[in-house]
């Protein structure tokens, strides 16, 4: 793993009114690691995501993809720049196939948008790749299936797939084991270990064993603030940490 | 086998479409022209509300522009000799609708929904506040009226002429709506009917998305206005009507939205019944919005919908069981219509100014009105009886039927869906 930026937060603000979510937040998450964001409730995860997906714009400071910035850029441009976030509450297109929620996501991915000289059943590469990649997330058998008919865990594995299909370098996936079982849960870790592999990740994920299991480092977000980036080990042992936020719970795990 | 299925009723609409118009006299030909303009108005309504998931309340507006446009340049040809093909004209209908349809589908698109709907009704309600006064572009109230040229050695005179050029540009439309669907564009225009965030997550531009399929549904409205004014010769501002917009929005959902052809359906069936009941009954607006309240609340997929899912589960349905409960379900639609109708044809009888003259010349009596061919009278028990019977015995029919058929149904699905999912 090189040790190489991809992704970097510098003295990132966000406040909604006199709310003030994220509080000045420096991040650096390296090229191919598997980074996690961890912290209670209402630490500012997802408005963090938020940012950095391009759903709002910081108050202040600057977030930069591969040195560009992407603050306050539009969500389309950033993820055509190779980011590409998944959602908490699945955000699928319910009433299209499996495949064709898919294969919107490979069209982008070859700048195939506004096209209406050929039939989209003529573009082998698009549905072969899309293919290939229903078979990756393991879905091949409910291909022509709605959508919204699939199980809550298939949506939430096409949920990853539709992140995945616009090809990007960098993937943001927002408690991908939110509301699954046990079992559940493991067949999509293993599945996301799976399809990251040379990419860079970024989680936020409230199971503990899956943090540590998963991710090669952890960012403990408290209150807005980051209060510390390490290791699993060293976040485990971290003071701070530990007191404001794992508790006993990760000392045993 | 699908082949078949997928081919055979387009051939039949075809062979009814070209066969049939030279056989009915020049009223029904002008119905037919009527009726193929619909379909394609609500057609391209459609790609807007069906497809794109915008609800527009004001496409009365590029159908009404795309008149305008053609009627421009019909005078222009008429009195100015500009030299331009007859059978070309219609198109000038589209090119209006596709400019004035970017223009304010660019603004409309900024907003969703409710905001959406309100915007597209402000506009042609401007349009139509705006026309009767603006004597240069729309011809103040009158409108403006020209005539169709010869060309090519057709005169263009008959209606038949016009219903033939109307066809011949209706199934191209057609045909380029319906292969929209299939290119990757058509695609997105469902994804972002589905869901637009999620879009915009995957590295589209929805606004840019949206201004696209506004613009193509405003060309192809157009290019229904611009039929119709070339049919009728004349354009006015009354085109910008809200219940134009209204119109065309019944027939898609009656039809169906989420099938293609389902708006079609509707305009078709609409369009013949306004010809025919419009004829025998005042109240057909009144039966118009009855029909469309039952289909919106019952069949909420309209009658394309309906008749998708027959297709689609026809090897499934146990067409033997259910042949008995559909035949009673009809003849109980039969008996409630019948009562339906009595009653509301009974108080129109009685709450018209005819009756009202009538009842002066017996001292503010209430004598017997006819109607339906026979003399009833207003407070005799059977008058309001025999309504009253039919509909009971009509609902009393569909409610006992109601539940066969939902549970043969259900096996059916039930079937289906035992047949879609993977081995365990």
């Amino acid at each position: 793993m090189s040790s190489e930026t991809v992704l970097e937060l510098r003295g990132l603000e966000k406040s909604f009114g006199a709310a003030r979510i994220i509080r000045g937040v420096d991040l650096s998450v390296r090229r191919g690691e598997r980074h996690a964001v961890i912290g209670p409730n209402g630490a500012g995860k997802s408005t963090l995501f938020n940012l950095v997906s391009g759903l709002f714009a910081p108050n202040a400071g600057s977030i930069l993809l591969d040195g560009r910035e992407i603050a306050g850029r539009s969500a389309h441009r950033i993820n055509r720049m190779g980011l590409s976030r998944s959602f908490q509450i699945t955000n699928i297109y319910h009433r299209m196939t499996v495949f064709e929620n898919l294969r919107i996501g490979t069209m982008a991915r070859h700048g195939i948008r506004f096209s209406l000289l050929r039939p989209v059943s003529s573009l082998t590469r698009i549905n072969s790749e899309t293919d290939a990649l229903l078979e990756r997330i393991r879905l091949t058998g409910r291909r022509d299936v709605p959508a919204g008919e699939l199980t809550y865990s298939e949506q939430r594995a096409l949920e990853i797939g539709m992140t995945l299909a616009t090809g990007p370098e960098v993937i943001l996936l927002d408690e991908p084991t939110a509301g699954m079982s046990k079992d559940e849960t493991a067949y999509v870790i293993d599945l996301i270990r799976e399809v990251t592999v040379d990419k860079t990740l970024l989680v936020v994920e409230h199971d503990m064993s899956v943090v540590f299991g998963l991710c090669d480092r952890i960012s403990v977000l408290v209150y807005g603030d980051l209060l510390a980036t390490g290791t699993p080990d060293e976040i485990r042992n971290n003071a701070a940490v530990q007191e404001a936020y794992l508790g006993e719970e990760a000392a045993s795990s | 086998m699908t082949l078949v299925w997928r081919f055979l009723p387009l051939t039949l609409v075809m062979v009814v479409l070209i066969g049939l118009p030279p056989l009915l006299d020049v009223g029904l030909q002008n119905v037919m022209v009527n009726v193929l303009i619909a379909a394609l108005f609500a057609t391209a309504f459609n790609l807007l509300i069906g497809q794109g998931g915008m609800l527009s309340f004001g496409h009365a507006a590029f159908y009404g522009v795309g008149a305008f446009a053609v009627m421009h340049l019909l005078v222009a040809i008429e009195r100015g000799g500009l030299d331009f093909p007859t059978p070309l004209l219609p198109l000038a209908g589209a090119v209006a609708g596709m400019v004035v349809g970017l223009f304010t589908g660019y603004f409309a698109t900024i907003r969703s929904g409710v905001y959406f709907a309100l915007v597209t009704l402000a506009l042609a309600e401007m349009l139509h506040a705006l026309a009767p006064h603006w004597e240069g572009l729309f011809g103040g109230e009158a409108g403006i009226s020209s005539m169709r040229m010869p060309w090519g050695g057709i005169n263009f005179g008959q209606v038949i002429e016009v219903y033939y050029l109307t066809l011949a540009w209706v199934v191209i439309a057609f045909g380029l709506l319906y292969a929209y669907t299939r290119t990757p564009m058509g695609r997105l225009t469902l994804a972002l009917r589905d869901n637009e965030e999620r879009l915009r997550f995957m590295g589209y531009n929805v606004h840019a998305t949206k201004v696209v399929v506004f613009t193509l549904s405003a060309t192809f409205a157009g290019l229904a206005g611009g039929l119709l004014a070339f049919s009728n010769e004349q354009a006015n501002y009354q085109l910008f009507e809200v219940h134009i917009s209204a119109q065309v929005l019944l027939h898609t959902f009656v039809g169906g939205s989420t099938v293609f052809f389902g708006p079609a359906i509707g305009a078709v069936i609409f369009t013949i019944f306004a010809h025919v009941i419009g004829d025998i009954t005042r109240s057909w607006m009144l039966y118009q919005g009855v029909i469309f309240i039952l289909v919106v609340l019952f069949v909420p997929h309209g009658i394309g919908g309906v008749l998708t899912e027959h297709l689609r589960l026809r090897t499934h349905i146990p067409w033997r069981r259910i042949g008995r409960p559909y035949a009673i379900a009809a003849t109980a639609a039969l008996l409630i219509t019948a009562a339906s109708v009595m009653i509301i044809e009974f108080l129109e009888a009685l709450f018209s100014p005819r009756y009202f003259a009538a009842r002066r010349q017996v001292d503010m009596g209430f004598p017997p009105f006819e109607r339906f061919g026979y003399v009833w009278e207003p407070f005799s028990v059977l008058t309001w009886l025999l309504p009253l019977v039919l509909g009971i015995v009509g609902l009393f029919l569909l409610l006992r039927v109601r539940h066969q058929v939902a549970e043969l149904w259900s096996e059916a699905r039930e079937s289906a869906a035992a047949q879609g999912r993977p081995a365990p």
